[in-house]
């Protein structure tokens, strides 16, 4: 089996560099809390200092262990960055994602992840352009990596320390000799197995190699034993990949907190374009964002915004979830942003060639959104007849563009009537036959013709004191404006009403 | 053979679900277009913009109905399908209807201004009839009367008349409308001998 290494050397400094990627091109430094010291200074309290810096910085002077202002003094310009939980938990997320881009299952080591590339082979014509598409695909996810394959765990690792890019070559001997050139230093971290080695003149691999292996494990143990076989190209470290987890989160621990829409809609929009261009590498799309908004100073606010489609594109996202945090502002300023987004697949759409189109799903979730903000979400979506013998009630379902039914409406004309909701108390002159005169605010009329009454009553089971039951006299009245009104009598109060006018 | 009248029939027209109308516009609603239905109450207007959303609805088209003031009855819901339903204030539907026209795909959108009371600016009506044109949607626009002008391609004036059944208890039986053609466009019609009439009756009957 081959198997693909992909090592992100300072992998934090590269996390918080995603959120601020101009900061790639310039001395940066990642500050971190120390632990505490007893100085009177710092009084008992944990002290910012470097933990990692870039090349830039690393030639300008700046070492760990300083504090942020020693390093700014040593390399003016230099851009000093913050660890936190939120870029550390997004950065090997977004690691872990350059290998989903290649692989269903991926091993996550740290700053390493491995995965299997022996299904790569129809796509790419060689291993090294398998290894280079790794690169440029970590490029795109905001990381410098370094990428090996090889047969073995161990000596993709190895390898991957040792160069930007490598190919281990399959064969045992020719991997051994691969290997043989490497110093020691890459083979092992530990400081006593290195001491050892050099005591014995060995400084690289192959020399390594060289020894009797029973003798090397005799006088340095399990740990000098595995050096040895790894030297050797046999190590047997066991690879075990784990399929994607389920959401897939982008987070934010911000510097100062945010009160306005605008500014965290721009911080919104980074979180965003990171987790779509992390989707868009394993080839799928958002189907629900979920935002948790940490609050100052203390609170979460949770909030699931629905998409309509799944979708790959950055702005109907941030406008759906601008819609939703302006119509739902948070109730403090925001201090943290996490960013969950649903994996899907993009599923083709047959477009029947005999139908119109309609709106499309992200277009119209966009625009429902905008209605519902503009008019309120009750009063967005389709309508719907109610099971109640009121005539007035009438429901508002969510809408969507599905195809009609096939079943025409009854080629007969049929009116409608316009309702007043609620319906309009009114004043009705009473005569022997119906009403002869009624008053509105915006109808006075004599009565022509009154058709009626026409009886109605319903929810005699409910409690009159919520306003359950009730008992109607309805009238249609043909009015002298030329209007046709219906209107009705309550039974219980005797007031009159106008229900609305045919039209 | 295929007549020209044949292959241009429809070209720029959307039925209106009522032969008789498709009859007095040449075709149907314009595409891409403003179409004013104006008239006193118990007109027609209501139920000739249902009869519109029931037929584009059943060509498979979205429709849209902005309705200022929440007037739309349960009862009068077309059976082919659900259209967006919009309720609003009346100085706020222009904007609604300019939303679901961008939105694109929508292929009518009617703008129910039967009860409001207010002055729209014309720039209002030319940032509709921009929009409308821009996606190809129809838009009909009913209103107390006539208020758009040259911004309308078609306008028909709506008059009715009440009957009632009235041998013993009054019963009331249908709406008789008269409905006649102000203005409409004639550049996309399809080509007949037929004259085209300029009024037409439609009789609406109440199904409650």
């Amino acid at each position: 089996m081959r198997l693909a290494c992909v090592h992100v050397p300072q992998l934090a400094l590269q996390a918080a560099l995603r959120r601020s990627p101009e900061a790639r091109e310039q001395p940066a430094a990642l500050l971190a809390v120390t632990a505490a010291t007893s100085s009177k200074s710092s009084r008992g309290r944990g002290v910012f200092r470097v933990v990692e810096m870039n090349a830039d910085a690393q030639r300008a002077g700046v070492r760990p262990g300083m504090t942020g202002a020693q390093a700014a003094a040593a390399a003016p310009g230099l851009r000093l960055l913050r660890a936190t939980d939120a870029d550390g938990e997004a950065g090997a997320a977004a690691l872990a994602d350059v290998g989903f881009a290649f692989a269903p299952r991926v091993e996550r080591d740290g700053e390493r992840i491995y995965f299997a590339i022996e299904d790569l082979g129809r796509l790419y014509p060689h291993e090294a352009a398998v290894a280079q598409a790794i690169q440029a695909h970590a490029a795109r996810l905001g990381f410098g990596a370094r990428v090996a394959i090889s047969s073995t765990r161990g000596t993709a690792r190895v390898a991957a320390r040792a160069h930007p890019v490598a190919v281990v070559p399959a064969a045992p001997e020719d991997a051994r000799a691969f290997l043989a050139p490497l110093p020691v230093t890459l083979l092992t971290d530990d400081e006593e197995l290195r001491a050892a080695f050099r005591r014995w003149g060995t400084r690289t691999a192959g020399a390594i190699a060289r020894l009797p292996p029973r003798a090397v494990a005799l006088r340095l143990g399990p740990a000098g034993d595995a050096v040895a076989r790894l030297a050797r190209a046999e190590d047997d470290e066991p690879f075990l990949p784990l399929p994607p987890p389920d959401a897939l989160e982008e987070a934010i621990q911000l510097d100062y907190p945010i009160a306005e829409l605008e500014p965290l809609s721009f911080v919104l929009r980074g979180l965003v374009d990171r987790a779509l261009e992390r989707l868009a590498g394993r080839s799928l799309a958002c189907a629900e964002l979920t935002l948790r908004l940490t609050l100052d100073p203390r609170g979460l606010d949770v909030r699931t915004i629905p998409i309509a489609a799944p979708t790959r594109e950055a702005k109907p996202l941030i406008e759906l979830a601008r819609l939703d945090l302006a119509r739902r502002p948070p109730e403090a300023p925001v201090v943290g942003l996490h960013v969950i987004a649903l994996p899907a697949r993009v599923r083709a759409t047959q477009l029947d060639i005999l139908r119109p189109t309609g709106p499309a799903p992200n277009r119209l979730a966009v625009t429902l959104a905008r209605l519902a903000a503009l008019v309120g979400p009750e009063n967005v979506g389709a309508p719907a007849a109610v099971d109640s013998w009121r005539e007035e009630t009438i429901a508002v379902k969510p809408y969507t563009a599905a195809a009609a039914t096939a079943a025409a409406d009854a080629g007969q004309l049929s009116l409608s009537l316009r309702r007043r909701r609620p319906p309009e108390e009114i004043e009705v002159l009473m005569g022997r036959d119906g009403p002869t005169a009624l008053r509105g605010t915006e109808t006075t009329a004599r009565v022509l013709i009154a058709a009626g009454p026409y009886r109605l009553s319903g929810e005699w089971w409910q409690d009159n004191a919520t306003g359950g039951s009730w008992a109607r006299e309805y009238w249609d009245v043909h009015a002298s404006d030329g209007a046709v009104y219906r209107l009705h009598r309550d039974a219980r109060d005797g007031r009159f009403y106008l229900d609305g006018y045919y039209d | 053979m295929v007549p020209l009248a044949r292959l241009t029939e429809g070209r720029g027209r959307r039925p209106t679900g009522i032969a008789a109308l498709d009859g007095l516009l040449g075709g149907g609603w314009p595409r891409g277009a403003l179409t004013e239905l104006y008239g006193r109450r118990s007109s027609g207007r209501t139920a000739i913009v249902r009869a519109a959303l029931a037929a584009a609805l059943a060509g498979g088209e979205a429709a849209a109905l902005i309705d200022a003031g929440g007037t739309l009855d349960a009862r009068a819901l077309p059976r082919t399908g659900a259209p967006l339903w919009i309720r609003c204030a009346p100085d706020q539907a222009l904007k609604a209807a300019d939303l679901v026209i961008a939105a694109g795909g929508f292929g009518l959108v009617a703008l129910d201004l039967c009860d409001a009371q207010l002055r729209i600016p014309d720039a209002a009506w030319m940032r509709l009839r921009h929009a409308a044109r821009a996606q190809g949607t129809t838009v009909l626009v009913t209103v107390p009367h006539s208020r758009l002008r040259s911004f309308a391609a078609a306008a028909i004036e709506l008059d009715g008349a009440a009957s009632f059944l009235t041998g013993g208890v009054p019963l009331f039986s249908s709406l008789d409308v008269r409905a006649q053609a102000r203005r409409a466009a004639r550049d996309d019609a399809p080509l007949t001998d037929e004259p085209r009439p300029s009024c037409v009756s439609l009789a609406f009957t109440c199904r409650s």
